[in-house]
């Protein structure tokens, strides 16, 4: 079931997209998140699947593969659309059903939002399939960088992200050795109520959180015979490197907002 | 070269002494092994060297040098150090990362970053795994990254605690290989602590540790011959010395020793 999420996976290639400086696809991607709100007409919002549609072959990445990530909000997209569909009123009236009405607003908007809500997804999963978390930790660590003004611990945040995901398939191969160690010992997970089930998984979580600060404590001890003392005096080993095409990409972004901007009405 | 004078060092005042008055000298380019059941104080030993525990009875010299509480940070520079684990000390996100992790917290400049990365990657084969990430190695491979971190920081000594206690034979013998060819360059002082008598026969000198006590000191033909040593301390003898005491009424005898014999 994990391996077919999406969200925050990340697929390895060599297109323009992966090539980016992550600091300007982060950043682009925020740009991304006001102009969808630019669109407030049909010729707005076929121009921002034409948009999203582009990239994605850019990135060299399938459409089938990011409706699969769709797929994970699916009911949130539902729920939106329908919320709109029954409770926005105005223009004619569609279908009546007595106690509910489906007036054509509630169609237009619901569609509207839906396709809003589907693009703020869909740009986000093409940034963390074609950037790496890593890459995402360090742009995220430069650009809050401004923010140690004050007082916010961007280094040691950006520190705690890194060895969280370091450890994310160190863990999960651990919560399996457990679900197999307890299982031997006769505990069911998969049958009950969800209760019953929801009190099979204490078995699971103890020990994985005493082996979890146990890891901790000694992490703490090889980062402090390593040296490890905050973030002063430390050089960096990786550095990102801000290129014309970074700039570019920005510029493209603007460009297509102030069309949007253009041409709403 | 370090000395340690008369170290005593109880976890909880007054209560047992992890530590009980000992004395060990290593020198320069020496490969000691120490050898010791679970609880007989070697983990506690390298906690001290390291400066991670400070209050206890006696003293140690580095180089010459009083350790103390002022000088305790920059003498930790000239010790590295393996642990047990080896998922729990992988910091970085991936093996290039990791062993430029150290370098980092010292400050050293990119350009000599990359150059002594590269350098210890070299040295332990592991540097066409740079860019890999933790969970896709092997234990032995991820001990190989924790020895390149550590060389990395060209430390004056290497301490292994148990490093190769929870990998598989294979990879303890890359580790083992890897150390020799340390050793050989004769730059690094190196005090390999395991309770695998196996493992200690390129050793120079060994230590054999109970109850927080010295047992046994001295080359690794002295040790294997102190039978009552080996005995008391309660380790796993190595089969062939396992042989040679059933067979040879109660003496144990080198490998090539008992095959002479028979």
């Amino acid at each position: 079931m994990l391996s077919k999420m999406l969200l925050g996976r990340y697929i390895p290639g060599s297109s323009i997209i992966h090539q980016l400086d992550p600091r300007a696809k982060i950043l682009a991607v925020v740009l991304f998140m006001a102009i969808v709100f630019f669109a407030n007409h049909w010729t707005g919002y076929i121009l921002l699947i034409v948009f999203i549609t582009v990239l994605t072959k850019t990135a060299d990445l399938s459409i089938r593969f990011l409706f699969n990530g769709l797929k994970l909000i699916l009911i949130l997209l539902l729920f939106t659309f329908f919320m709109h569909l029954f409770f926005t009123k105005g223009g004619t009236v569609l279908v009546d059903g007595g106690f509910f009405t489906i007036e054509s607003e509630g169609v237009v908007r619901g569609v509207y939002i839906t396709i809003r809500l589907a693009m703020l997804v869909l740009i986000t999963t093409i940034l963390t399939l074609t950037t790496s978390p890593l890459q995402l930790t360090d742009a995220i660590e430069r650009i809050a960088k401004p923010l140690k003004v004050f007082k916010v611990p961007v280094h040691e945040i950006a520190l705690m992200m890194s060895i969280s995901l370091r450890f994310i398939p160190t863990l999960m191969d651990e919560t399996e050795k457990i679900i197999k160690a307890q299982s031997a010992r006769g505990s069911t997970f998969m049958t009950g109520n969800l209760m019953s089930r929801l009190q099979a998984l204490t078995p699971i979580f103890i020990p994985l959180f005493i082996s979890s600060f146990k890891r901790a404590e000694e992490m703490a001890i090889a980062m402090e015979v390593r040296g490890y003392q905050g973030e002063e005096g430390r050089t960096h080993y990786r550095v990102l490197n801000w290129q014309w095409k970074d700039t570019f990409a920005l510029i493209l972004m603007i460009i297509f907002g102030i069309i949007l901007w253009m041409i709403r009405q | 070269m370090i000395g340690l004078e008369d170290i005593t060092y109880s976890y909880r005042t007054g209560e047992y002494k992890a530590l009980d008055h000992i004395s060990l000298t290593f020198r320069r380019g020496e490969w000691v092994s120490i050898i010791g059941h679970n609880g007989s104080g070697k983990s506690t030993l390298v906690k001290i060297l390291m400066g991670i525990l400070d209050d206890y009875e006696g003293s140690i010299t580095v180089d010459g040098e009083l350790l103390d509480e002022e000088n305790r940070i920059t003498m930790r520079k000239k010790f590295a150090i393996v642990f047990q684990n080896p998922d729990n000390q992988f910091v970085g996100a991936t093996v290039e990362d990791d062993v430029a992790f150290g370098l980092e917290n010292n400050g050293v400049p990119r350009d000599e970053m990359v150059r002594r990365t590269e350098e210890a990657l070299k040295a332990v084969n592991m540097l066409e795994f740079r860019d890999h990430e933790p969970s896709r190695l092997s234990g032995g491979q991820k001990q190989r990254v924790a020895i390149a971190s550590a060389l990395a920081m060209a430390p004056d000594v290497l301490i292994l605690d148990e490093a190769t206690s929870m990998i598989d034979p294979e990879g303890r013998r890359e580790v083992l290989d890897i150390l020799r060819t340390i050793h050989r360059r004769g730059k690094t002082t190196l005090i390999f602590i395991t309770h695998d008598l196996s493992e200690i026969e390129d050793s120079d000198h060994a230590v054999i540790m109970k109850d927080g006590q010295i047992i046994s000191e001295g080359t690794v033909e002295e040790i294997y011959k102190d039978t009552d040593a080996l005995l008391a301390s309660r380790l796993v003898l190595p089969f062939h010395m396992k042989i040679s005491k059933r067979l040879l009424d109660g003496s144990f005898l080198s490998y090539d020793e008992l095959v002479e014999r028979l």
